[in-house]
């Protein structure tokens, strides 16, 4: 096969199978992980975001690159979810934004879409870090964008990019001295590696099946909360893909603009596009019959989904049980968390949390779970306090696609810094940014440490990791490496100075069993005698304990 | 003849009553729909035990008392022919008042010359329970009624009665603390400040978190509004947790002298029942409220 330029078709094939490849070897990307704990999630995380863009390509419509590589990156700019998931998404923005109103390209062409895209990718991070996905996909830029000559094809490029990529992929430990400690290469990096390789098999003519299915952490709805007393809060999300039809309208007229204008009188979210004859949309609506009926004013439907978003999100529905705002009286300030753990989620609620997406290290939420959160929320700001370091780019492009209220996204990295941060919020506080600046404050006098059961044998920080054991760790150190839970727990508190803490706060995870857990509070208000100490059954997965100092 | 009542809610235990002759009015709580009169339904206050069942996350209510209930305290005095002084838990916190009125009123009517007098403490706990005492001081002193009803009004304005609670959720039940923020949670090391103003109504004043600053928090009142602290009754309440009423004691005394009297007090089953355990408040005698 010799293919000198991609088409929109082709183009769509080759994401298609960019996503399969990565699909079957994400859970390989989910064990690079830094820690010897169960909590790498960077493989399904990229998976989501690229299915995102997938799903919003249409399937026989011939199209030009310039729209296909466009519905590729507004999808996965809405699904994007943690760090490499963003980033992903930036490059295929970026890439579509070089392919703008190609009908084709070649070589040539593509090796300055994929600059555009490293472009936007180094953009979308405050602080650039060599040696993860940004630095191996620039190398194989560079890289392949030098080898270009009069002789090459779209698959030289491929050979190139892609032999690069693999080539800078091993040299991340060089540059992260984490990934070196840890003996594994960047997680994003290599899930881009996956993604690249199932693009360049398109062209030569091999397609990747997915095997398995994949099994997402998202819960079927639980329909019991909408009842014969329920009133609808918030409408539908509807989406749907629509064949406009000749016999109902003239297609070269059809004005997608005011289509889009038409939507915005009848809900909100509007994500629609034109690609050939086929119209996908995506809106949110209380009243979907009518959005129905006006499409088929035009066209015919290929596929529709509508869901209850009362229901289907219920939890983050539940608004502060203490002081109920006025009814539709605009709040000064909105307050979402992002949380895993039924007794986590229950504590972040009595703390005033208008609502608590659900969602963690081990399954990030995507930007557009954060997007329907906020648009549950009548608030003139809203602040946003995630969980981890992964989900804070997620909540800014979350913040960047809703512009209904001015978006704060707090850079709490464990639950503890939500917890200390929330806890001291002064709701009267009029000027954001003093709010702000005062919850700053306040994440910068926590400490967090956690313990976990290590998954494989392994030695970092100096400190002999046995399978099984427990580790006790804060932020990126391993402090301690104990047979027992409780043991690791008193160990990573030594070391952490806990005894210099007015509080002592004790998330308890859902492995741990309540005789240790009590057992553990005696010893710690034993030892402790000024700090004191809080017990919390948070029920949250990985994690035995979690432990904020204040 | 002057007969002096007062009521369980300013943490007067019969001890404390017979000590000035007061005659004690208990106000009633209830527990999982079983009403109890504090001293009618048990003689000595076991507070462990009370605070440990509100530890299990019992929540319990309180009920006001009706006109009937305060006739049969006040009619027999009437009736001997002596006049009643009522040092009572404030007036605004409760609808037992307007009973009270109704039987004050319907008694006078029946017993005319009589004289019903008496004295709204603006408080509960241990903020009444510092002018119980100071009425008692006056009456052993052998001053008249109108007299002790004129210097308590006084000293009530010049009572500073602040505290903080551990578990938000009994006030949050009991509904009598205006100015709560939402973002404070329960049990997790949050804690409320709360005083009783001019207005004899608790309200929130902030919070803080962790023990260490709570106590700060009010030792920093104490320090500002304080007025001639040591020569005063200074009054510690708890609702059983000794341990943090010591804390605030060791500040005091550090802050007056290790020779300062302190009482401590712990806080009646009723009023317990709307702040929860592990409270701690001071009473001292203030600038102001």
């Amino acid at each position: 096969m010799n293919t000198t330029r991609i088409t929109g078709t082709l183009y769509a094939e080759m994401v298609r199978n960019g996503a399969a490849t990565l699909y079957n070897y994400r859970s390989v990307v989910n064990d690079l992980n830094v820690f010897p704990i169960p909590d790498g999630d960077t493989g399904d995380n990229m998976y989501m975001t690229i299915e995102s863009g997938v799903g919003m390509l249409s399937d026989s419509v011939p199209s030009s690159l310039s729209t296909a590589s466009d519905n590729v990156a507004r999808g996965m700019l809405l699904g994007a979810r943690g760090n490499s998931g963003v980033i992903l998404s930036r490059i295929f923005s970026g890439i579509a934004k070089g392919l703008k109103g190609v009908e084709s390209a070649d070589a040539a062409d593509i090796s300055r879409a994929f600059e555009s895209g490293v472009k936007e990718a180094y953009g979308a991070v405050a602080v650039p870090v060599e040696g993860t996905i940004l630095t191996v996909f620039k190398d194989a830029v560079n890289y392949a964008g030098k080898r270009i000559n009069k002789y090459s094809t779209v698959e030289t490029y491929f050979e190139d990019f892609t032999k690069e990529l693999h080539d800078s992929l091993d040299r991340t430990p060089d540059l992260l001295q984490v990934l070196k400690d840890a003996g594994v290469v960047d997680s994003g990096g290599a899930g881009f590696v996956y993604i690249a390789e199932g693009m360049k098999d398109v062209l030569g003519g091999s397609f990747t099946g997915m095997t398995g299915s994949f099994q997402t952490n998202r819960k079927m709805p639980d329909i019991s909360t909408f009842t014969e007393d329920s009133v609808l809060t918030f409408g539908y999300c509807t989406e749907f893909l629509l064949r406009l039809q000749r016999s109902k309208t003239d297609l070269d007229a059809f004005d997608l603009d005011k289509y889009i204008g038409y939507l915005n009188t009848v809900g909100d979210s509007v994500v629609a596009f034109r690609d050939g004859s086929i119209v996908k949309v995506h809106v949110h609506t209380k009243k979907p019959g009518d959005v129905l009926n006006n499409a088929q004013q035009i066209g015919e439907f290929l596929t529709l989904k509508i869901e209850n978003m009362t229901l289907q999100n219920n939890e983050t529905n539940i608004q502060n049980r203490f002081t109920l705002p006025a009814k539709g009286k605009k709040k000064r300030y909105g307050i979402v968390a992002v949380a895993a753990g039924d007794g986590i989620k229950e504590t972040f609620r009595s703390l005033g949390c208008d609502a608590v997406v659900d969602g963690g290290q081990s399954m990030n939420p995507s930007a557009e779970d954060l997007v329907r959160a906020f648009e549950k929320i009548n608030a003139k700001t809203i602040l946003v306090f995630p969980n981890n370091g992964n989900i804070i780019l997620t909540a800014n492009q979350a913040a960047k696609l809703y512009d209904k209220a001015d978006v704060r996204v707090l850079p709490t990295k464990t639950i503890g810094e939500g917890y200390a941060a929330i806890s001291v919020m002064d709701t009267n506080e009029k000027d954001v940014n003093r709010l702000t600046a005062d919850l700053e404050d306040a994440i910068a006098g926590v400490v967090t440490g956690h313990v976990s059961r290590a998954i494989r044998d392994a030695e970092k920080d100096g400190v002999k990791i046995v399978k099984d054991d427990f580790i006790g760790f804060s932020h990126d150190r391993i402090y301690t490496d104990a047979a027992d839970r409780n043991t690791a727990a008193r160990e990573l508190l030594g070391h952490l100075d806990a005894e210099h803490f007015d509080i002592l706060l004790v998330i308890c995870g859902k492995d741990a069993p309540k005789e240790e857990t009590d057992a553990l509070y005696h010893e710690l208000s034993a030892s402790f005698k000024r700090t004191e100490v809080i017990m919390i059954d948070g029920g949250q997965p990985i994690y035995d304990y979690i432990l904020v100092l204040e | 003849m002057l007969v002096l009542f007062t009521d369980t809610d300013c943490d007067v235990t019969p001890a404390i009553a017979k000590e000035y002759g007061y005659k004690l009015i208990s106000m009633p709580y209830s527990v999982d729909g079983k009403t109890t009169y504090p001293y009618i339904d048990f003689d000595v206050f076991d507070a462990k035990a009370f605070y440990n069942v509100l530890r299990t996350g019992v929540l319990p209510n309180t009920s006001a008392v009706s006109r009937d209930v305060y006739i049969s305290y006040f009619e027999p005095i009437f009736a001997a022919g002596s006049d009643i002084l009522y040092v009572h838990f404030s007036r605004a916190m409760s609808a037992s008042f307007e009973a009270m009125d109704q039987a004050v009123a319907m008694l006078k009517s029946k017993y005319p010359g009589r004289e019903f007098y008496s004295v709204d403490t603006k408080g509960i706990s241990a903020g009444s329970l510092y002018i119980v005492r100071f009425v008692g001081d006056l009456y052993k002193a052998g001053k008249s009624a109108p007299e002790i009803v004129q210097a308590a009004k006084d000293e009530v304005d010049h009572i500073g009665f602040y505290f903080f609670v551990d578990d938000l959720k009994f006030f949050m039940h009991s509904g009598r603390v205006s100015g709560l923020a939402g973002t404070m949670g329960t049990l997790l090391g949050i804690r409320p400040i709360i005083y009783v103003g001019d207005d004899g109504k608790m309200t929130s004043i902030g919070k803080e978190k962790g023990r260490t600053k709570a106590v700060a928090r009010l030792m920093s009142y104490i320090e500002e509004l304080g007025d001639d602290v040591k020569n005063h009754r200074v009054i510690i309440g708890h609702s059983d947790c000794l341990e943090n009423a010591e804390l605030v004691a060791e500040e005091i005394r550090n802050r007056f002298g290790r020779d300062i009297a302190i009482e401590f007090t712990v806080v009646n089953p009723t009023i317990g029942s709307h702040c929860g355990p592990n409270g701690v408040g001071i009473v001292f005698h203030a600038k102001h409220r």
